[in-house]
């Protein structure tokens, strides 16, 4: 997937699952949308439905950090790169 | 120190109705809640008993997501009667936040639906590959799913137990928490328990032969508590929620009273977990009393667990009348219901409140002809106007734990 595609179905989660419309690709998610670790959770099951394949333990740590749609697009172009 | 305490807040969603009007309305209609049961592609075409108690209509919740995340339909049920009793109780924010407010909430097993979708995940090779199955799934179905979903939405800080005594899980909740506040330790409790559809209970209870198969076809005519021709139980759903905080509590924040508790008592047979044993239930009856300081002849009305099982109904009559002889009124609620399991406690307790506020007693549905050998208690037959000033509500579980909450109209 380009990255365009990444952020429109990331964008996508987050409208039809999250509920949160419009986030700025740079938005603290946290601090202005109460994004929780059982978001951050969720949000890991829909990028393994969206990449085709489960994602490991180490893998799952590494997301437990990301702020901001920009970081989640860039999570999960690294991660179909390692997996592609 | 020992306080008085008194019931500010209810709410309940029941197979006859969720707001008081309804559920009064069906009472003295004579109105039963109790339909097919539904296909689940599952379980339920190998279960004898086609009938449940069904919550058969439409409940408009408005949780945000923040909210939803962590709730299976158990926790919509439980939350939806929380935020009424409170709304009813009228706790503000403040209180409810200040550490002097509690939850005393359950389920018999948190959400079967949701544990349902994760043993499917399991089992499903094709999805095996992801990992979906994690914390969310065990917040929406954990068996103390309920008390915390409430305390989240409400941002309760107090105490939180969440009994998970099957037919005796609200009742407990409500004697815990009467507890809490008879002895100082918190101001107001949340109170109650709810459970969702689930074929699981059912297949449970069809297995030991002890649910209503007779009448298949004409749900309505069953349960029938005490009757000559009961099968057995019907299995329903359901929640309900009070509000119970100190008399000095309440009094200080102008609060509406509905009633006082003021007894309770929980023991266990300490032998069979199935059978019912008249010994250990005429023991929580006289317990419950001696813990209200009352008399039995002081019980207007009891509200019979009466679950229409064979044996249950017989054992139950045999212990109302060694303490109150043929004196009170004995109603099974559950003739109008079924048996809405960990719910049943709360929703009996607060269609007594209604009754108690009414100056009704509702006949126990169905009960056309007296089991003989449950005759030596005085049955409701038909609708009385009459007081209720004190009344009994009673419950019994596997396992063999008994409760009697002993409830007084407010004066």
């Amino acid at each position: 997937m380009i990255r365009e595609e990444i952020q429109s179905k990331i964008l996508e989660i987050f409208r039809e699952e999250v509920e949160i419309e419009k986030p700025g690709l740079d938005d603290d998610l946290r601090e202005m949308y109460e994004f929780d670790s059982i978001d951050a959770l969720e949000l890991l099951g829909e990028i393994e439905k969206l990449l085709g394949t489960g994602l490991t333990q180490d893998e799952k740590k590494q997301a437990m950090d990301i702020r901001t749609i920009n970081q989640i697009c860039d999570y999960v172009e690294s991660l179909e790169k390692e997996k592609l | 120190m020992e306080r008085r305490v008194v019931i500010t807040g209810a709410a309940s969603i029941t197979p006859i109705g969720h707001r008081k009007n309804e559920i009064t309305d069906s009472l003295l209609k004579g109105v039963s809640g109790v339909a097919r049961l539904r296909e689940d592609n599952l379980l339920s075409r190998h279960i004898h008993s086609k009938v449940f108690g069904t919550v058969g209509y439409d409940i408009e919740y408005d949780f945000a997501r923040k909210y939803r995340k962590t709730m299976g339909p158990v926790s919509y049920y439980a939350c939806q009667v929380a935020k009424e009793a409170i709304a009813m109780a009228e706790l503000d924010k403040d209180i409810l936040a200040s550490g002097c407010v509690g939850v005393a909430f359950g389920s018999t097993h948190g959400s079967p639906t949701v544990q349902r979708d994760i043993y499917k995940q399991f089992f499903n090779a094709a999805e095996s590959g992801l990992s979906s199955i994690g914390a969310v799934d065990y917040l929406k179905s954990m068996v103390h799913t309920t008390a915390v979903n409430i305390t989240k939405m409400f941002e309760i800080t107090g105490r939180v137990i969440s009994s998970s005594t099957a037919c005796t899980t609200s009742s407990q909740s409500i004697g815990f928490g009467y507890e809490f506040i008879k002895y100082g330790m918190q101001d107001a409790m949340i109170c109650g328990g709810a459970d969702e559809y689930d074929t699981t209970a059912v297949a449970v209870f069809d297995n030991l032969l002890a649910c209503s198969t007779d009448f298949n076809d004409t749900p309505h005519l069953t349960p029938r508590p005490f009757d000559r021709k009961r099968d057995g139980l019907v299995v329903g759903e359901g929640a309900g929620a009070v509000v119970l905080e100190s008399y000095e509590f309440a009094k200080k924040r102008g609060a509406d009273i509905l009633a006082e508790i003021i007894g309770f008592s929980c023991n266990n047979n300490g032998g069979d977990l199935i059978l019912p044993n008249v010994n250990g239930v005429t023991q929580a009856i006289r317990l419950g009393l001696q813990n209200a300081k009352i008399i039995p002849e002081e019980v207007d009305f009891v509200s019979a667990h009466a679950t229409a099982t064979k044996m249950g109904d017989i054992v139950e009559a045999q212990a109302i009348h060694r303490v109150y002889g043929d004196r009170p009124y004995v109603t099974g609620l559950k003739s109008y219901m079924g048996h809405t399991m960990a719910s049943c406690g709360v929703i009996e307790t607060i269609i007594t409140l209604y009754m108690m506020e009414q100056g009704i007693i509702a006949p126990t549905l169905n009960l056309d002809e007296v089991d003989k050998r449950c005759a030596m208690i005085r049955h409701t037959m038909k609708l009385y106007e009459t007081p209720i000033r004190v009344a009994a509500v009673q419950n019994f579980a596997f396992g063999g734990v008994n409760t009697s909450l002993i409830i007084r109209k407010f004066e």
